[in-house]
């Protein structure tokens, strides 16, 4: 058990130890070890706060806000929209899910900067153009985003909490995304091979 | 028995948001440390070269879930007041192909795409936006899909209680399953070495 | 043996830590145990004894009127009823639903139904699952109405009782009831028709984390 902890404490120095020496990116944690990480601060939410991580509801809010700003009689005439502004007395955005997102966007980049990893760019294949690679991002965001909404949830709202509490819907859920990912990978590996 | 805390009201909504951003500080490294920042790694998984998303999501499950049920047994936690969605099967398994789908040609999902724009990926916002198209679409469809939406709804199901068998045996089969499936991805890390990114990032 | 394990990669050393506590998982009971049914029939026993777990309609009606928050009040009765007319500032939670229900545990809740009876069953199970300040409307929704919509004046009251009537008058008046001035109008109470329930409802500040919104991602 010690040995254990040991290994622990190391994969997470490793990264401080050798600041002043190399600039150059880290490689990635060993990724049962984030594992773990991450499935302990996603039991710290179910014992805090009775709930699981989440992502895509953040940028739903967003998208009701701006349909609320922008046409006010369209988006409350439409249940989904409601459903993200609450009762109009308390700003939508001070919500859960918000917050929680912009923590994920900060602590990001806090371990981008410690492991030297941020780095403006594009990350793509070798064989595809800037530009292809942008608008597969986008097509494949917006698949994303309907998919998400559709199912309730995204992988981290269905997949990764849910699934920690066995919730029926979230594994067969998350079968489909990887039978969905595998079906699709094949058509798509000029973009990533 | 006093967790979940928020539920006992040992403190209120105010506190809970600077709690959630804490929480996602947490959620981002992690995700950040794990690779999950890299569409490229991400793709991986689907090319069978690097099995980081597999790995981490299972060891991530299986961990919060031995947290939640010994927690429970002991006394610790109550379960009953933790918030499970119900199940839409159709809704969610239709959701989870399209979400499968653009996944490979995204490179990423939400949480992941928050990451790799916060670490400067110029496609991760593209994604960003993306998704805000993609709910915008979904939003101004929702009354056409409403009835869908809402179909096939079986009340909270957890797998214990659908399947028949008891809490424990199902934890235990879950330990089971992931064990097995990281077995199988070294393996097939080894084999496909030649499609992993990671080696060239 | 300990050679052999200080030998293992650390995912090894991970994978039969895992596996260890799937299979301890196996006998290690119900994690569902916590939640279910303890009683202290002692404490039970004497928390009705002096009526310490029951509140008064007229307090009830008191700490509405002075717009006291520290409470969550619950109607016990069906959808359709709760709709017709209920006390203002309560949400509905029929008691066949109550064990779902999100109430905090160490909240003051005041149960109420028609009478007293489903209220008491209701008092027993948060009892049971370990609500700390349950309380019973005493009386319930009948009382109310006799007491706080409609009081009557007493017949032969002493100074003292009519004094109270006067106050009656004004509290009855605020929830939209009506005194009753000839003691013997059974019939009258029942040509009025009860007040609407948004008449006070539109100042009810909704309860921290009640929003419709979901919980989900």
């Amino acid at each position: 058990m010690t040995s254990l902890t040991k290994t622990f404490t190391k994969a997470f120095e490793k990264d401080e130890s050798h600041v002043h020496i190399e600039i150059k990116a880290k490689p990635y944690s060993n990724p049962y070890l984030v594992g773990i990480g991450l499935g302990l601060v996603l039991l710290a939410a179910f014992v805090i706060m009775g709930r699981g991580l989440g992502a895509s509801g953040a940028v739903s809010t967003a998208v009701a806000v701006t349909v609320n700003t922008i046409a006010p009689s369209h988006a409350s005439g439409n249940q989904f929209y409601t459903e993200y502004l609450g009762d109009g007395k308390t700003s939508p955005f001070k919500d859960w899910l918000v917050f929680e997102v912009l923590g994920v966007i900060a602590g990001g980049f806090l371990s981008g900067s410690l492991a030297h990893r941020v780095k403006k760019g594009v990350d793509k294949g070798p064989r595809v153009s800037n530009r292809t690679r942008l608008i597969y991002a986008f097509v494949g965001g917006g698949l994303m985003g309907f998919g998400a909404k559709l199912a309730r949830g995204c992988t981290s709202g269905q997949a990764l909490s849910g699934g920690a509490i066995l919730n029926l819907g979230s594994w067969a859920f998350m079968m489909m995304v990887f039978a969905g990912g595998y079906a699709a990978a094949y058509f798509l590996r000029r973009q990533w091979l | 028995m006093n967790a979940p805390f928020y539920k006992f009201n040992l403190f209120g909504f105010d506190v809970s948001l600077i709690i959630a951003f804490a929480i996602g500080i947490g959620f981002g490294f992690m995700l950040e440390r794990g690779g999950f920042g890299s569409a490229r790694i991400l793709a991986a998984q689907f090319y069978l070269g690097n099995m980081r998303v597999l790995k981490v999501m299972f060891t991530a499950i299986v961990t919060a879930m031995l947290g939640i049920f010994y927690l429970s047994v002991i006394g610790y936690l109550d379960l009953s007041l933790i918030y499970v969605s119900n199940t839409y099967i159709l809704p969610q398994v239709l959701g989870g192909l399209i979400l499968g789908v653009g996944f490979v040609i995204g490179g990423y999902c939400p949480g992941t795409s928050m990451v790799a724009f916060s670490t400067g990926k110029i496609d991760g916002l593209v994604y960003v936006l993306g998704v805000a198209f993609g709910i915008f679409v979904f939003g101004e469809m929702f009354p056409m899909l409403e009835g869908f939406f809402n179909s096939t709804d079986l009340g909270k199901q957890t797998l214990p209680s659908f399947l028949g068998l008891s809490y424990g045996l199902v934890v235990f089969l879950v330990v089971v399953m992931a064990i097995g499936a990281f077995i199988a991805a070294e393996w097939s890390e080894k084999k496909f070495a030649d499609r992993n990114p990671e080696k060239s990032i | 043996m300990k050679k052999f394990f200080s030998e293992l990669s650390t995912n090894k050393k991970l994978a039969i830590f895992g596996f260890m506590l799937g299979l301890f998982a196996l006998t290690a009971g119900n994690p569902y145990g916590g939640t279910s049914i303890k009683v202290n029939e002692k404490e039970l026993a004497l928390s009705t004894v002096g009526n310490s777990d029951k509140v008064l309609v007229t307090d009830l009606a008191d700490w509405i009127i002075k717009a006291k928050a520290d409470y969550e009040l619950v109607d016990l009765r069906s959808e359709e009823k709760y709709s017709e007319y209920t006390i203002p500032n309560s949400q509905c939670i029929p008691i066949a639903q109550l064990p779902q229900s999100e109430l905090f545990r160490n909240q003051k809740i005041v149960l109420f139904s028609d009478d007293n009876i489903d209220a008491a069953k209701a008092w027993f199970i948060l009892k049971s699952k370990g609500y700390k300040g349950v309380y019973i409307l005493d009386g319930g929704l009948d009382v109310w109405k006799e007491k706080v919509l409609f009081p009557k004046t007493p017949i032969n009251g002493s100074e003292k009782e009519i004094a109270q009537f006067e106050k009656m008058k004004e509290v009855a008046t605020y929830f939209g009831g009506q005194a009753q001035t000839d003691s013997s109008s059974t019939e009258i109470k029942q040509q009025i028709s009860l007040p609407t329930t948004n008449l006070n409802s539109t100042q009810v500040t909704v309860p921290k984390g009640k929003k419709k919104k979901r919980e989900g991602c």
